[in-house]
């Protein structure tokens, strides 16, 4: 566990930790109000003390949007993680553990979807379901699925290779039982570094489809809808951009330092 | 033989898939061509109408068995937006996009490979912090806001490059390369950063074999160690790493383009799903996940033709 204490461990994880607890209690420490309230005589206004981070061309705080905005952005892409290993994980050990032709199909399947750019996917599902909070996360979880089930997959078929595996069915134990028992818990560590990379992934997602309006709507914050606003304003507030562009790239940031230092500690076959 | 006829029957089985996906994805849509073109508040009877002469009553699979051998024989259909035929709309948008797609290569491969290299000799130097600490910067920050920042940079403050715009390169070659700088620029920095972190752990491992030992110990430079052979057995995997990434480039013109107003096939793509042009978004959806799909064929023989250790089965 001594990996987790490299510069690398502490500062990723102290990012997502950071992150995390913002994204949980911004809402509860900075009411709606704040991050709403329009100052119209301070419109676009640099950093001061009244507003430390600027203000929007609405004249709204910038430091509670982007307190907000991590809300949403957590909530997102953690939710859609969650669904697509809901979904990738059943049909991955499936595939991996029975092999045949059963995973022929999915397989095939699978390697279809991947053709599909994730981003591509994740835009079509949210402007044919039709964009809001709920169908982004659907959209981003269903275009990540097929990524986890691949590799589920992969790591559930070395596993049922095993001699412990061969060793449990010569003693008679029945699948479901081996699956739950031997499989799960061994492929468990590199799914959870491949969720964490995802998870970072998905945060990517979220803002480019709601910069692109196919994602969170206004008014909710979201960072990828605050850098889409900024867009107009680049020459004179530049830190409309600034503000959730440092906030996207040092949550993604952390989660991929975090992911770099789990897999060393998780999983020592790939370690450098 | 039999394995490049295998591998062509399942080229063509995949883009079968692909468009029963594209197609069964594109009609859970609530609302349908008939909805777009006559807007929601028309009369339901004319509606109906239009329905059944577009077809659009007739079961699913039959509505699939028409539009795939409209695909099949040429016949791409309208789009709704451009009141134009589909097929020639795309051709020509996707000759606009592959400007795009090999600039922004060639920017991530000649940055990432000597970075890669660079990081890998030097491994846990300062060297390599610097390297895979710009790599990891690299993947973290979305791409559209690597675009913004270099119009901020080189189109407002400095004046060098035009923030926006397509010019065709038949036209105005140099003007083409110019247009398409910026935004190849945006979305060659993060697969840049991709391919430095892969040429690194590839260098890493094979700098640590025992040929590599053998030819110093036979007295080659280290030049010649690193590059002819060491660089020469990582080049496999980045290559396949580069077309893997050759998808993901594919999702984020979407963004790129639309943020450039770089009018090719990502923009294209964006402008059928924002005004839900169904026919439109059949084709550039399917298209897009054919050219990847063919890319990653190409790879993969490529892939075979490289390396003399691999043989056709």
């Amino acid at each position: 566990m001594s990996g987790f204490f490299t510069g690398k461990g502490i500062f990723g994880g102290g990012i997502v930790l950071l992150v995390l607890s913002v994204a949980l209690f911004a809402p509860l420490l900075v009411p709606d109000a704040w991050a709403t309230q329009m100052d119209m005589r301070a419109r676009l206004a640099g950093p001061s003390l009244a507003h430390p981070m600027g203000t929007d061309q609405l004249g709204r705080d910038l430091m509670y949007r982007m307190l907000l905005g991590a809300q949403s952005s957590i909530l997102i892409a953690g939710t859609a993680v969650l669904m697509s290993l809901v979904i990738g994980l059943p049909l991955g050990v499936i595939s991996g553990y029975f092999g045949g032709w059963l995973d022929n199909v999915l397989m095939r399947l699978v390697d279809t979807l991947l053709a599909f750019p994730a981003l591509l996917l994740a835009l079509t599902i949210s402007a044919v379901l039709g964009p809001n909070f709920t169908n982004t996360i659907i959209a981003i979880g269903i275009a990540f699925t097929p990524y986890l089930a691949r590799i589920i997959r992969g790591e559930a078929l070395r596993v049922a290779q095993m001699p412990y595996v061969e060793a449990a069915r010569a003693a008679g134990t029945n699948d479901l039982w081996m699956i739950v028992r031997h499989v799960l818990p061994n492929i468990m560590p590199p799914i959870i570094v491949q969720a964490t990379i995802s998870l970072a992934f998905a945060i990517l997602a979220e803002a480019g489809l709601s910069f692109l309006g196919l994602g969170t709507q206004p008014p909710d914050a979201s960072w990828g809808l605050m850098i889409q606003a900024s867009r107009d304003y680049l020459d004179i507030a530049p830190w409309t951009a600034l503000v959730p562009g440092a906030a996207v790239a040092i949550t993604v940031l952390g989660l991929n330092m975090f992911g770099d230092v789990l897999r060393d500690v998780l999983d020592p076959r790939v370690a450098s | 033989m039999a394995y490049i006829i295998n591998r062509l029957l399942s080229v063509a089985l995949t883009l079968l898939l692909i468009s029963l996906i594209t197609f069964v994805v594109t009609n859970i849509l609530p609302g349908d061509v008939a909805m777009v073109i006559m807007g929601t508040q028309s009369n339901p009877e004319a509606l109906e109408g239009l329905r059944e002469s577009l077809g659009l009553n007739d079961p699913l699979i039959v509505q699939y068995g028409r539009w795939i051998t409209g695909m099949l024989t040429g016949d791409w259909g309208r789009s709704l937006v451009f009141k134009e035929a589909i097929g020639p709309l795309i051709a020509d948008k996707v000759t606009a996009s592959a400007l795009i797609v090999v600039m922004s290569m060639s920017i991530a491969l000649t940055a990432a490979i000597p970075l890669g290299v660079w990081a890998a000799v030097h491994r846990d130097k300062w060297q390599d912090n610097a390297a895979s600490t710009t790599a990891l910067l690299g993947v973290s920050l979305p791409d559209f806001f690597w675009g913004i920042m270099l119009i901020l940079l080189f189109a407002r403050y400095l004046g060098w490059l035009p923030s926006s715009g397509f010019v065709h390169p038949a036209e105005d070659f140099v003007g083409a390369v110019r247009h398409a700088f910026l935004p190849s620029l945006a979305l060659g920095l993060g697969l840049m950063a991709h391919l430095t972190r892969m040429t690194r752990s590839t260098m890493t491992s094979i700098l640590g074999q025992e040929f590599i030992r053998v030819a110093r110990a036979k007295g080659l430079t280290e030049r010649t160690v690193i590059w002819r052979y060491g660089l020469a057995n990582a080049i496999g995997p980045v290559m396949t790493v580069a077309g893997l990434q050759v998808g993901y480039l594919f999702g984020s013109i979407i963004v790129i383009e639309s943020l450039f107003n770089f009018t090719g096939m990502g923009w294209l793509t964006y402008q059928a799903l924002l005004n839900r042009d169904i026919p439109l978004i059949q084709s550039t959806v399917f298209v897009i996940a054919a050219v990847v799909m063919i890319t990653n064929l190409i790879v993969d023989l490529l892939y075979v033709a490289i390396d003399p250790r691999i043989k056709l089965p």
